[in-house]
């Protein structure tokens, strides 16, 4: 195991390298003078080399690669022109909001859409394997953002005077404050700043929500996540019941699935037990590989929304040109993306000890 | 002469008991025409197929003309949900409704069909070109070629997709064709990876050794010997990626990175209305349906050729 694992973690190198590669060329590719973007058009010259100097931007390209290197090892990701703060104090601001959703997407999806996919393997080729497989290639051919305003206008309009009215926007109620727990519990005065990694954890509304105990917060938090975690959810839950449901079929054709049933196995316990077993491996696969379409939902879902996730600061740092923020929040998606594949391999060599042996 | 039908005679049993001769790809259709969901998809993408060809006959209105009450009229005319006569409207038709701008809707996702077929087809020409020929030279040749080609592959699939697609239109600036050639370089690894996968078995096969022996060079070994039995795949990926590109092109302009106004690309209308849903949904009903009808036609191919033409690939993805 620990040889399997030490050969996928350095095969994950040259990968990592080459986004840290991509994501240089991709800023230093951006028209314009760094420093007459930052001081502005009237800079004068001296200013702009002494600007430049500071920077690093006087040296050689292969230097400022070395330096951009340096930068991020020690976590230091830019200042965002707009907003006059750096991304790492942005990112971990809004990284919850995203994080919630997507977590709240990907738990959807998953108690969902596998029930679908292993009802449509158990029942197949009936009415309800159909439904589901066509409903399934609906919702993988629905452009996100569409299933978001749709889903808004159904909620928020024509169900409104309803029990199943949704709001289509924001994270609370207004007028809702979500007091922090550090504060409500008395671990940080009024006043005293309290340690980031606190803050960044009650920045998750609904678990902040439940830690102090707040039903109305915790019911708000949760009602309007509702909505848009549908919306990125979709997609992952259409792809994940069509995956179950082909491996199980799969599963359900293998020989010791044959001895089950010649030993008199009751065939829910065949299906459920024996096959659903071995079906799971790929379905584990197939969550990990969601991911790009979580992000990519919520990039969509929150401009839809109105969530000020890092897919909206992504969205309006591009179209306010602010490249520090844009370099981040790729990089860090990125490295996201490289490390969940990882996590996804290591858990299916555990799954399945054939992987880690070929 | 006798004797020639005679022979004829003697070799009808064993020719009656492979049946008529037929051409490998009349199997292949056979294939295809009986998988339901080929069909189907087959459908309704030769429909959109037909909207596109025919949208100046098909739309009732000119797709980015705003319309005027009566003749002389300066003001247009204001938003205006859908108008069917048939169902008792009494006002002039319009199938879809009138938009912020008082063009017929309806035209406008006429027209749509147009750019987004377009969209669709020319990223994976690009993608595929691109990525076969990344794919071929990979598999063949090997070595550090190989690594070189395959990992700055495994890089570009490490960013998701639309991420990706946003960063270089940001560089190159927003527009269609950028958006085009943004989701076209995004799409590029998945088929060099699926070309080299296939190259990599199809280059032990005798065929290829038969050609080497008759002193083949690397050129034709690769297109002639190789492409040709490695194209199953492929078709099956091609097809669905062009579901995926008129997806991923929608998203683009719906962040108003790719079709710029007053173009009539779907996408690009949701994104023109979309402040309008709670007030007028039709402005985004119809577009949203226009492209989910346009992807799952290519889902629904690209999975039934699947099946059809490659059993071993069936259920994966």
């Amino acid at each position: 195991m620990s040889r399997f694992l030490i050969r996928r973690l350095i095969s994950a190198i040259p990968v990592l390298l080459g986004i840290l590669i991509v994501t240089f060329v991709l800023a230093r590719s951006i028209r314009g003078d760094p420093c007459r973007a930052i001081l502005g058009e009237r800079a004068t010259q001296e200013s702009c080399d002494a600007f430049n100097a500071r920077n690093g931007l006087d040296q050689p390209i292969p230097v400022q690669f070395v330096i951009y290197m340096r930068n991020i090892a020690q976590g230091d990701f830019g200042e965002s022109l707009r907003l006059g703060r750096t991304v790492i104090d942005l990112l971990a601001e809004r990284l919850p909001v995203t994080i919630e959703l997507a977590l709240t997407a990907l738990v959807i999806a998953v108690v969902v859409g596998v029930p679908l996919g292993m009802l449509a393997a158990y029942r197949h080729n009936s009415f309800v394997d159909v439904a589901t497989m066509t409903g399934a290639n609906i919702g993988i051919s629905m452009p996100v953002f569409w299933l978001g305003l749709m889903l808004s206008y159904l909620f928020a309009v024509v169900l409104k005077e309803t029990p199943f009215a949704l709001p289509p926007s924001g994270r609370l109620t207004a007028g809702l404050n979500p007091a922090p727990y550090y504060m409500v519990w008395g671990w940080v005065a009024q006043g005293e700043t309290p340690p980031a990694l606190w803050v960044f954890l009650s920045r998750f509304y609904v678990l902040n929500a439940l830690l102090t105990g707040n039903w109305e917060l915790l019911s708000s938090a949760v009602r309007h996540l509702i909505l848009p975690a549908i919306t990125v959810g979709t997609i992952p839950l259409a792809i994940i019941a069509r995956m179950t449901r082909s491996s199980l079929l799969e599963a359900l054709n293998q020989d010791y699935i044959r001895t089950a049933r010649a030993k008199g196995l009751a065939e829910r316990l065949i299906v459920f037990r024996h096959g659903m077993r071995n079906a799971l491996l790929p379905v584990v696969t197939i969550i990990g590989l969601n991911f790009g379409f979580l992000v990519a939902g919520a990039v969509l879902t929150e401009t839809v929304f109105g969530l000020t996730g890092i897919g909206r600061t992504l969205f309006e740092a591009i179209t306010s040109r602010d490249y520090a923020v844009v370099q981040g929040v790729t990089l860090i998606t990125a490295m996201a993306f490289v490390v969940i594949n990882l996590l996804v391999d290591l858990f299916y060599g555990v799954l399945d000890p054939r992987i880690r042996l070929s | 002469m006798s004797s020639t039908s005679r022979n004829v005679v003697a070799l009808k049993p064993t020719e009656d008991l492979l049946g008529p001769r037929r051409a490998p790809w009349r199997d292949t259709v056979g294939r295809i025409l009986r998988n339901r969901s080929a069909v189907v998809g087959l459908i309704m993408i030769s429909f959109m197929l037909l909207v596109a060809v025919g949208a100046d006959l098909i739309a009732t209105h000119a797709p980015n003309e705003p319309m005027f009450g009566k003749p002389g009229e300066v003001a247009p005319l204001p938003r205006k949900p859908p108008c069917v006569p048939a169902f008792g409207c009494t006002e002039p038709m319009h199938l879809m409704g009138l938009d912020q701008n008082a063009r017929d809707v309806f035209s406008r996702v006429v027209h749509g069909s147009r750019l987004s077929l377009f969209v669709g087809i020319t990223v994976v020409a690009f993608a595929l070109s691109v990525g076969v020929l990344i794919g071929l030279v990979a598999g063949f040749f090997g070595g550090w070629v190989e690594d070189v080609l395959m990992r700055s592959m495994d890089v570009l699939l490490a960013f998701p997709s639309l991420l990706l697609a946003i960063a270089i239109v940001t560089i190159l600036g927003p527009g269609l064709q950028n958006a085009l050639l943004a989701i076209g370089i995004v799409s590029v690894p998945v088929y060099a990876r699926l070309t080299r996968a296939s190259v990599l078995s199809a280059k032990e096969m005798e065929y290829v050794t038969a050609g080497r022996a008759l002193g083949a060079g690397p050129m034709r070994l690769m297109f002639v010997n190789i492409l040709p039995n490695v194209l199953t795949p492929l078709i099956v990926q091609a097809t669905l990626g062009v579901g995926t590109a008129v997806i991923e092109a929608a998203a683009l302009s719906f962040l108003g990175l790719g079709a710029q106004p007053p173009d009539p690309e779907w996408g690009q209308m949701l994104s023109e209305a979309r402040a309008l849903v709670f007030t007028a949904p039709h402005l985004v009903f119809f577009p949203g349906i226009a492209i989910t009808f346009t992807v799952l036609g290519f889902n629904l191919l690209g999975d039934g050729l699947r099946d059809a033409l490659d059993p071993r690939l069936r259920g994966t993805n």
